[in-house]
């Protein structure tokens, strides 16, 4: 670190402050130049991803957390997997499995169940739709648009439908033994909507929606 | 390299932008500022402790219990495994074996490396600290596999008479294991890690 770096640090954040960008990872100061779309500016330190703009990363955010919210809501009205044992059939939904669950301290894993693979990742997708709806029609960004896409941030990792299907095909190889078991309408909807997910959550480009509810320097 | 600490100023841990040093809220993302997470040491290794704990009691108690017409069998995570194994279902005994122990060790293990890395300040090249970070960072959460299997097989198996499957106090202890440390993996200040001077690099 020399001088002559602190006197050009200093004059460009005299000239304007988000000219800089810190890296959230590990506090080192980096010229933020624009980086076209599809390319992506990592931290020269400790590679942490900077900026990676998406193409129409507002319109395709919104476009699959619309598709992904109503596959969601569809899911739950679907059996998810049938059961034949000794001649009986039955069919569970999601919702189904979760409320077989609510019974005393089970309680605990149907609520968790219930949070991590349906109710926080709908919120996530409601709150990015909140946000980026409106800056998509090049309106002015809603109230609360920094907190509520801070929140939906905060969300990511503890939404995980990605890590419930995989619990759902080893249950199901579990059980292989015990029943017969077929794979419900609301199974496969599901599967889709694990992969609307993924593409949506690698749609957002945080970098872009910040510039855009970014406040001026007070 | 210089880092917004060595010009006075706070960089957003959320969003990178940089502020004035007297200012208390991210102007971008609303995230309320800090140079450096207050107490992050003290905070993950109360969560990590925690986390660690809990795995003692999720791997000892029985994970599931099969009231097989009445007679009840009982087992834990370990033994679990060796079930798959001796059946031939080699998949699912790796993804259990990988999602179940290997993680939630590994992970409490990688932590607490890094929390003692930022105490002592040792001086790890960068690469280590980058795939020690990234490894708690992504990994954690798909310890929440096998807690979603027993919520399933206990909800999918209500055919009473014959077979039912109960989760055991183990599966509830596990989950809250993988929980508190997400969260001790959260509260890291990963600028502390980068804080020490590394080994590899000339200054």
């Amino acid at each position: 670190m020399t001088d002559h770096d602190k006197n050009t640090y200093q004059a460009l954040f005299d000239h304007n402050p988000d000219a800089l960008i810190a890296c959230p990872a590990c506090d080192t100061l980096h010229k933020a130049v624009p980086v076209r779309a599809g390319h992506i500016a990592r931290c020269t330190r400790c590679h942490f991803k900077l900026m990676d703009p998406k193409p129409d990363t507002l319109t395709r955010t919104v476009a699959l957390s619309i598709t992904a919210s109503i596959l969601m809501v569809t899911m739950l009205c679907f059996p998810f997997l049938t059961i034949s044992q000794a001649g009986l059939t039955g069919e569970v939904s999601m919702l189904e499995i979760i409320f077989d669950l609510s019974h005393g301290w089970y309680n605990i894993l149907a609520v968790m169940v219930a949070a991590f693979v349906l109710a926080l990742p709908i919120v996530r997708m409601i709150a990015l739709i909140y946000v980026m709806w409106p800056l998509h029609q090049g309106r002015p960004p809603p109230p609360a648009a920094q907190q509520i896409f801070l929140f939906a941030e905060k969300l990511n990792p503890w939404a995980m439908t990605e890590i419930f299907i995989v619990g759902t095909v080893v249950a199901l190889i579990k059980m292989m033994g015990l029943a017969t078991i077929g794979f419900g309408t609301a199974f496969w909807l599901f599967c889709g909507l694990v992969v609307v997910v993924a593409l949506k959550n690698a749609a957002v480009c945080r970098w872009t929606v910040w510039s855009l509810i970014r406040k001026s320097p007070s | 390299m210089t880092r917004a600490i060595d010009m006075g100023w706070i960089g957003c841990h959320t969003c990178g932008t940089v502020h004035e040093g007297d200012q208390t809220h991210c102007r971008t993302c609303s995230a309320t500022l800090h140079s450096r997470l207050p107490n992050s040491l003290q905070q993950t290794w109360a969560w990590l402790i925690t986390g660690a704990l809990f795995l003692i009691p999720a791997n000892m108690l029985p994970l599931l219990s099969n009231l097989v017409l009445g007679h009840n069998e009982g087992h834990t995570i370990a033994e679990g495994i060796a079930i798959f194994f001796q059946t031939g279902d080699y998949f699912v005994a790796i993804v259990i074996l990988i999602a179940s122990l290997l993680i939630p060790f590994s992970k409490i293990f990688v932590i607490g490396i890094l929390l003692l890395s930022i105490q002592f300040r040792w001086q790890l090249d960068n690469k280590t600290r980058l795939l020690l970070y990234e490894f708690v960072e992504f990994i954690g959460r798909w310890s929440m596999i096998d807690v979603f299997v027993v919520a399933l097989l206990a909800g999918l198996v209500k055919l009473g008479a014959v077979i039912s499957i109960l989760p055991g106090t183990g599966a509830i202890c596990f989950a809250l294991s993988v929980i508190f440390t997400m969260i001790a993996a959260l509260r890291i200040d990963s600028k502390l890690i980068w804080d020490a001077p590394a080994k590899d690099t000339v200054e």
